[in-house]
C-alpha cells in the first residue's frame, strides 16, 4: 500500500521506547501528502539492527489547527510509510 | 512519552537568542567534535542513527545542560564505549562533557 | 587511564580523547585540522546566496530548482554530497502570498554540506519547540513582520531532505548582476528567519 498525492493520511498514533523520527506532535494527526521524497531505511529499524528494505518516504502538510488547536500555517514534515496509515 | 530530544510544540523554552555574524563554530574543541564524528561515521565505527539516537539517550537532565557540541561529546564517548572501542574504564575521564 | 580530569575544560578533554583515538589508529594526527579546513572552505552560507541570485535573474533555472534541486545546483558546481552522508535538497520559494521557513525539531539537520554548520539558534531548543506551534511570533522576535495575509509553511526537515528557502527578490534591486544580488542574501533568508 503506497500513498499518492492529494492522499489523506494519518501519522500513527505510537510511542516508541527506541529512536524515531515521527515527532510526538504529528502523531494521530491526518495531514496531506504534498510530494515523494524517495526511498530511505527507516531509522526505527536501522537502530535496532532490524534488516528491512527502504521504504518510500512522504512530504505531509498538516493544518496547525489540527496539529496545535491553534494557529493559520502549515507545518509540513517527512513521512515513512511506516509511519503512516489512511485515515 | 517521548524521548527528550522532541520538542516540537512545547512550551517554556522562552525567548530565541540570535547571536549576529556567529561564526561557523566558537572554538577548535567544537570544530574538532564536529570533525571528529565525521571521521568516526566515514570510518564506519557507527553510523548516524546511532549517533542521533546516542544523542537522545543522554538523560534528560544533562541533555537540557549540555551545549550542542558537548552533547556530541558524550554521545561519541558513549558510542565508542558501546561499540568496545575503548572500555568504560578508559574513558571514565570524559564521563561529563 | 585513570586519575581525574572531569573537572578539566571540555576543550581539554576533546584532546584527550582525540589522543587516545589516535593510538587506535583510528584518527590520525593533524587529519581533522584538514578535514575541517576542506569544508568550510566550501560549505557556506555563499553557496546558497549564489543559488538564490541565479533564481531570481533565471526563472527557468528557477522553476527547474524547485523540481529537482540536487540536480540543478550541479549546474553551480555545487552539491549535496560533502556532508556525513548525500543529502537530499529541496528548495522551496517565498512569493507574495507565502512563506516558508525551516527547522528541525528532533535534532538540527540542516543543509550542512552545502552551507556550513548551522547558527546557535537553529539548534536551540527554544526555535525547534515554538516554531512549528508560532511562526508568526518566532519571526516577529528575528524582527521580521510578516503581513497577516501572507501564509506561514514551516517545514521540519525531520528526515532526509533539507530545505532551503529562496526569499523574496528585494523591490529596488532590477538592476543589479547577479553576483551584487548574492551579496542581499543572509544565512536567515536561507532558513527564512528574515526577509532575504
Amino acid at each position: 500500500m503506497t500513498f499518492a498525492t492529494g492522499d489523506r493520511v494519518r501519522a500513527k498514533s505510537v510511542d516508541p521506547s527506541h529512536h524515531t523520527r515521527l515527532p510526538a506532535y504529528a502523531r494521530g494527526v491526518v495531514g496531506t501528502v504534498v510530494r515523494f521524497q524517495g526511498t530511505h531505511r527507516l531509522p526505527d529499524d536501522v537502530i535496532r539492527g532490524i534488516s528491512s528494505p527502504e521504504e518510500m518516504v512522504y512530504a505531509v502538510r498538516f493544518a496547525a489547527q489540527d496539529l496545535f488547536g491553534t494557529g493559520d500555517h502549515s507545518v509540513t514534515l517527512s513521512m515513512w510509510q511506516s509511519y503512516l496509515e489512511r485515515p | 512519552m517521548s524521548r527528550i530530544n522532541d520538542v516540537g510544540g512545547m512550551y517554556g523554552f522562552g525567548q530565541i537568542v540570535a547571536e549576529q555574524d556567529e561564526p561557523p563554530f566558537h572554538a577548535d574543541w567544537e570544530a574538532h567534535v564536529f570533525a571528529l564524528n565525521s571521521t568516526l561515521v566515514r570510518q564506519g565505527v557507527y553510523q548516524i542513527d546511532e549517533f542521533r539516537d546516542a544523542v537522545e539517550r543522554l538523560p534528560p537532565g544533562q541533555y537540557l545542560a549540555s551545549s550542542y557540541y558537548q552533547r556530541w561529546f558524550l554521545a561519541i564517548r558513549a558510542l565508542l564505549i558501546e561499540k568496545g572501542v575503548f572500555t568504560e574504564e578508559e574513558l571514565d575521564d570524559l564521563r561529563d562533557g | 587511564m585513570s586519575g581525574d580530569h572531569s573537572d578539566a575544560p571540555i576543550a581539554a578533554r576533546v584532546r584527550h580523547l582525540e589522543r587516545l583515538l589516535e593510538e587506535r589508529g583510528l584518527v590520525i594526527p593533524g587529519a581533522l585540522d584538514e578535514t575541517l579546513a576542506a569544508y568550510l572552505n566550501r560549505a557556506s552560507p555563499a553557496n546558497g546566496a549564489r543559488i538564490v541570485a541565479r533564481a531570481w535573474t533565471d526563472p527557468d533555472f528557477g522553476a527547474r530548482l524547485l523540481a529537482d534541486a540536487p540536480a540543478v545546483i550541479a549546474e553551480l558546481d555545487l552539491s549535496m554530497r560533502g556532508g556525513l552522508q548525500v543529502q537530499d535538497l529541496q528548495v522551496v520559494a517565498n512569493t507574495d502570498r507565502e512563506h516558508n521557513v525551516v527547522v528541525c525539531t528532533l535534532c538540527s539537520c540542516y543543509p550542512l554540506a552545502l552551507l556550513g554548520p548551522s547558527p546557535t539558534w537553529y539548534k536551540s531548543e527554544s526555535y525547534r519547540s515554538r516554531v512549528v506551534r508560532e511562526p508568526r511570533e518566532v519571526l516577529r522576535e528575528f524582527g521580521f513582520e510578516l503581513r497577516p495575509e501572507v501564509e506561514i509553511k514551516v517545514w521540519d526537515a525531520n528526515a532526509e531532505t533539507r530545505y532551503l528557502v529562496v526569499p523574496n527578490r528585494p523591490p529596488g534591486t532590477e538592476n543589479l548582476a547577479e553576483e551584487q544580488l548574492a551579496a542581499l542574501v543572509t544565512r536567515n533568508g536561507l532558513i527564512g528567519t528574515a526577509p532575504v
